[in-house]
Formats: structure tokens, C-alpha cells, sequence
């Protein structure tokens, strides 16, 4: 699918005072089901993670972290409790910019441009890189107006075949196509995840980050939204950090292990200890602890 | 269906199961706490017995429809009515508006830390200077520019100690007696402002009174509003004020609601700030109900009505009027916590 914003990365938005301009054409949004999986080996690097930490406060969750996520790939971040893999995650969309007391060190660049220069405006970047939560967060109103609230935000025009479009592209739409004036609340919990990314989706982002998004969801909602995963690996670049090893090796390309480093002092902080394609992190991982956390020795 | 299960005859070792026995603490705590129930109600049902009982012959239309005689068999309530609708007109409309901004500024936007708001001022510095460089700004319109970005420099260095400041004093200032608020609204309004004594001193001095109330129920609804229904706006590239004022405002609206109508069930029977600020009632004028004449009417109110006639030496004759005055203002109370009860119930959203 030809789509200049791939080919040519626009430059992160400024803020200026007063509203955006309208956004520019949206591209078709590809609709066939995509049935394989096959790899892209698509090098174009979307982040480039080097020497992050993060603090809360004065407790550093997470030390010197080095990744590079490539587009259009599926990267699962994948470790024990506490290893700082949602916290990283949240540092790719400026999410911990939400957090009092966080502050993030070293650099990430997203296509190059460092996304944390004071004058980069993290508005409209969380627009380019949507995010799903753990738990599903609908707001509290109706499907259409879920949907359609991201795109009025960001000056997309609204109509009845761009929400069809959305929602059948989040594999939502024979389900919900005759209450879409209903209350999101009434969705079961895998529609309502559906709904969010269908949300996400909407406002045509370049990536989409997924906090543990099946953590809430029963085993056939959960395999809903991996094959809807695979589908949007198409056109969008996918991060997504989830508790299941199982899931991470279904649906990934590459893996990035994290892991909790204790030291002497008892201080206790995440760092990644392994990344590589998903293949290679799961067969033969070349770190002792990735070997002895997918095998289940230990987390 | 096998017959072999086993039961506890056939394991020797099974101790048999116990059979009820009575545990008096539970019942001596229950008789207690069913007690204290019965003896808060009691007084209650008294007080409503007593009132009825003395108050029903007076009322009757005459009585609500007449005004506020020096005769008591001509007294009516209507000066206290009317008083009392504009007084929670001018409440609702100066305390409202007020009580759901401070709260959203105090829940969403003082959390913002100095480093925070430096970051939003080098921004906006930033950006000025663009503008500035691409000549879209000149003359006053950059000098107004450049003052405002030097105020908010300035809040980066004030602002996060004096909001802590605040938010200690707000449920410092619900708990303060409602004479003191009187004694308030009595110098800022009526001397220092020069409004008149009139409906329009007490309806302000009401809303200085239900201010913190309102404020501290309303941050509580938009504290019941989960962090991650803004997060999921805020991810979508919605601004935080956008995320607030499309999600999380409407959620807590009927919380809001609920407490701004507990807030005004407290304010219609408030009597001491009244007096303090100049209550009547007596007096041949009766208050027209048109809020924008407020400050031209006399100050009258249903408990202050009510006070005054409690007051008077022979109990007798004025007695009923002041008891169908209670029964008017007790039904009234009843009806604004029900409507709080019904919002409350039909509106609240489980997360």
C-alpha cells in the first residue's frame, strides 16, 4: 500500500497557538484479512531507544535501556513483575509525561528527532502513536461517539463510513454494526478492547503501543485480537508488552526480554537483558536468565 | 449416581459437626447498635409528631399565599418563600459555577508539578518566538503575548505552594461555623462592596458558605472518574483539557450534582449568617421573585421567619405559624435530598 507518510516520515509537529490545520488526505485503510505471516524485514528504524532511565521519584524503575523498533513489525516486551516493560512502554508515546514524579533520561528518537526536546509538542505525538491499555477504558458514552471523539480531536471529519471502515477493521463491526448508538459499557470485555483499538486506529496513527492488552480477556477474545494483531501489522508498527510468553512467540517478530537486576544495596531496577528476533529469543536465547524465564524456572 | 460416597460415619477420625449454639456478644451487639437506630429515630419521629400536631391547623393556602403580618392571625409565609427561592437563585448561580471550576482545577490541573509548568512556559516562549520571528505578532498584541508567558513563569515558581496551601485550608473553611461566614459576608459585601442588606448580600454570603462544600463534593465525583478514561483520551492526541472537558466532566457531572444539591439543602436553612447580615421579617414589602431585583429587597428567609416567630413571647398565637413554617421547610429539605438520592442512583456509573 503506497503511503507517503511510511516513505517519508513528516517532521514531529511544533506546537503553534491556536488549532491545527486539518490533517492531510487519510489513506484507504486496507480491509482484506491478512491470513499468513509473513516476515518483513522492513529495517526502517521507528524508535531508537539509548541509555533510557527512568525514575519515579528517586527510585530509578528502569536503567539503560538500547532498542531499536522497526516498522511494521510486531516487538513483544516481555519479562517478570516489576522488570519496567510497561514503563518503557510508556515512554515511547510520552505517556509518563501523565505520571508526577517521572522523568525519563538518555534519548529516544522516533524516526530520528528526539521525542523529548522540550519544544516537541507530546499532543501531537500521542496522536502518531496510539496506545491501548491493559484494562479496557471506553469512554463512558456510545460506540459512534468512542470513536469519533479521537478524530474530531485531531480534525479528521467524521462520517457513517469511516466509523464502518474503523470498525471492521478492528474485526468489530458484524458485532456491533446494529447498536452503534449503544452505550460501550455493554460491550463484553473483548468487544470493549476491540472498541479501543478500533479507537486508536481511527486517528490513523503510524504505531500502536498495547499495555498487556489480553491480560483482562477470556482465551477467544484474546485470540481475536492476535489475529487482529497480525492484520495491522500491515500498516502499522506494533509494541506491545504482555505477561504471556506463549502470546509473545505467537504473534511477535522481535522479543525484548526485561528482567530485575538486585544489587547489594537492595536496590532493585529493571534493565533489558536480551533482544533479538522472536525466533532466535525463544530457541536459543543467548542470555542465561531469558533462558531460565521462558523455561520457566523462575517469574 | 455411586452410592459409595463417602460420609463422615465411615472415616473414624471425622469429628462430627457442631451444632448451633448462641453467641451472646452478637446478640448484646446487636440489641446494642439497633438501639442507638431506635433512639436517633425516636427523636426524629418526636420532632415531626410535635410540629405536625401544632402546625397542621395553620396550614393552609391562606397561610402559605398571605404575607408577614405584625398580627398572627393574619401572618402568612409568602415573604419567606419568595425570599427564600431568590436566595437559592443568586446561591446556585454564583456558587455553582464557581464550586465545579475550582474543582477541576484543583483535581486536574494545580497536580501539575514547577517542573511541569516550566516545561509548558519554555514552550510557550518557544513558540512566541517563532511567531514573533515570522511577523505574525507586533505592537500590543506581542506585548500582551510576552506579559502572559511572564505571568505563567511566575505561577511555575508560585503556584504548586500555594495550591498545596489551598487545598489544606478548603476542609478547614466547610467546618467553619456559619456565623463567621455572616460576620464575612456582612463586611465584604454589604460595607466594603456597599450592596445593600438585602436578598442579594444573603445570596452571595450563602455561596461564600457552600463554596468549600461544593468544591469538595465535586472533586470527590471527579476523583470517582477513573485516571484511565482520560489516559485513553490523552493517548488519542486529545489535549488534557479536551480529555476533561469531554470525559471526565460529564462522568462526574451527577456527582457534582448530587453534592451541589446536599450543599443548597444546607444553605436554604442556614439562619445565624442571615441575621448577621441584615434579616427581616417583618415588613410590608414582599420580595418579587425576579433574581436581578435582589438587591433591592428585603431580606427575608423561611428559617428566619420561622426564628423570629419562635421568638415571639406569646407562644401561643404564634406558635402554630411558627411550627406549619417548620413543616413548609422540613417538606422542602425532603424534596431536595430525594432528588439527590434519585440523581445519585439513576446516574452513578460502576467502573
Amino acid at each position: 500500500m503506497a503511503d507517503s507518510r511510511l516513505t517519508s516520515p513528516p517532521i514531529l509537529h511544533r506546537p503553534t497557538e491556536g488549532r491545527p490545520e486539518p490533517r492531510m488526505e487519510l489513506p484507504e485503510l486496507n480491509i482484506q484479512a491478512d491470513a499468513g505471516l509473513p516476515p518483513t524485514a522492513d529495517e526502517v528504524v521507528v524508535f531508537q531507544a539509548t541509555g533510557v532511565n527512568v525514575h519515579y521519584g528517586k527510585f530509578l524503575a528502569l536503567k539503560d535501556v538500547d532498542l531499536a523498533i522497526h516498522r511494521n513489525e510486531i516487538t513483544a516486551l516481555i519479562g517478570p513483575s516489576g522488570c519496567g516493560k510497561s514503563t518503557f512502554l510508556r515512554c515511547l508515546n510520552r505517556m509518563n509525561d501523565l505520571i508526577p514524579g517521572a522523568e525519563v533520561g538518555g534519548t529516544i528518537t522516533f524516526h530520528g528527532e528526539d521525542m523529548y526536546a522540550p519544544d516537541v509538542d507530546p499532543v501531537d505525538l500521542r496522536r502518531r502513536i496510539g496506545m491501548v491499555f491493559q484494562k479496557p477504558n471506553p469512554f463512558p458514552k456510545s460506540i459512534r461517539e468512542n470513536l469519533s471523539f479521537g478524530m474530531k480531536v485531531n480534525g479528521i471529519r467524521v462520517d457513517d463510513d469511516r466509523i464502518e471502515q474503523v470498525l471492521r477493521h478492528a474485526a468489530l463491526w458484524d458485532e456491533v454494526k446494529d447498536k452503534l448508538d449503544q452505550d460501550a459499557y455493554a460491550l463484553s470485555g473483548g468487544q470493549q478492547q476491540r472498541l479501543c483499538i478500533a479507537r486508536a486506529i481511527a486517528v490513523n496513527p503510524e504505531v500502536i503501543l498495547m499495555d498487556e492488552p489480553c491480560s483482562a480477556l477470556d482465551p477467544i477474545s484474546t485470540l481475536a485480537i492476535e489475529d487482529l494483531m497480525r492484520t495491522l501489522r500491515e500498516e502499522y508498527t506494533i509494541v506491545i508488552v504482555t505477561h504471556n510468553m506463549q502470546q509473545a512467540a505467537r504473534v511477535s517478530d522481535r522479543t525484548a526480554f526485561f528482567t530485575v537486576q538486585q544489587l547489594d544495596g537492595g536496590d532493585r531496577h529493571g534493565i533489558l537483558a536480551e533482544y533479538n528476533a522472536t525466533e532466535r529469543v525463544f530457541r536459543a536465547p543467548e542470555d542465561p536468565r531469558t533462558q531460565d524465564y521462558i523455561t520457566g524456572r523462575f517469574g | 449416581m455411586a452410592t459409595s460416597t463417602p460420609t463422615s460415619a465411615d472415616i473414624p477420625a471425622a469429628r462430627p459437626l457442631a451444632r448451633k449454639r448462641a453467641r451472646p456478644g452478637d446478640q448484646i451487639f446487636h440489641a446494642a447498635v439497633f438501639s442507638a437506630l431506635l433512639i436517633a429515630l425516636a427523636a426524629l419521629v418526636w420532632l415531626l409528631i410535635s410540629v405536625v400536631a401544632k402546625g397542621a391547623t395553620a396550614l393552609d393556602w391562606d397561610f402559605l399565599s398571605s404575607q408577614t403580618s405584625s398580627r398572627a392571625s393574619r401572618a402568612g409565609f409568602l415573604n419567606a418563600l419568595k425570599g427564600s427561592v431568590v436566595l437559592m437563585i443568586i446561591t446556585i448561580a454564583v456558587a455553582v459555577p464557581l464550586g465545579f471550576a475550582a474543582a477541576t482545577y484543583l483535581e486536574k490541573f494545580a497536580p501539575l508539578s514547577r517542573d511541569e509548568l516550566r516545561v509548558i512556559t519554555r514552550r510557550r516562549r518557544r513558540a512566541l518566538e517563532l511567531r514573533r520571528a515570522a511577523g505574525e505578532l507586533t505592537g500590543p498584541r506581542l506585548l500582551a503575548s510576552r506579559l502572559g508567558i511572564a505571568l505563567s513563569a511566575v505561577w511555575a515558581r508560585i503556584g504548586p505552594p500555594l495550591n498545596t496551601f489551598v487545598e489544606i485550608n478548603l476542609s478547614n473553611l466547610a467546618a467553619v461555623p456559619s456565623i463567621i461566614y455572616g460576620l464575612l459576608g456582612l463586611a465584604l459585601f454589604v460595607q466594603i462592596m456597599g450592596i445593600s442588606k438585602s436578598l442579594l448580600a444573603g445570596g452571595l454570603t450563602l455561596a461564600i458558605l457552600v463554596l468549600p462544600i461544593i468544591i469538595i463534593a465535586s472533586r470527590e465525583a471527579i476523583r470517582a472518574v477513573p485516571r484511565s478514561i482520560e489516559q485513553g483520551a490523552m493517548a488519542l492526541g486529545a489535549s488534557r483539557w479536551q480529555a476533561v472537558r469531554s470525559h471526565v466532566l460529564p462522568a462526574a457531572l451527577p456527582g457534582m450534582l448530587t453534592g451541589t444539591i446536599l450543599a443548597m439543602s444546607r444553605a436554604i436553612g442556614e439562619t445565624a449568617p442571615l441575621v448577621v447580615v441584615g434579616g427581616v421579617a417583618f415588613g410590608t414589602a414582599v420580595p418579587s421573585i425576579n433574581p436581578l431585583n435582589a438587591a433591592n429587597e428585603d431580606l427575608f428567609a423561611m428559617p428566619l421567619q420561622i426564628y423570629t416567630w419562635v421568638d415571639q413571647p406569646q407562644e401561643d398565637t404564634w406558635g402554630p405559624l411558627a411550627a406549619a413554617g417548620i413543616i413548609v421547610l422540613l417538606v422542602t429539605l425532603v424534596v431536595m435530598n430525594l432528588l439527590a438520592i434519585w440523581l445519585r442512583n439513576r446516574f452513578t456509573r460502576r467502573w
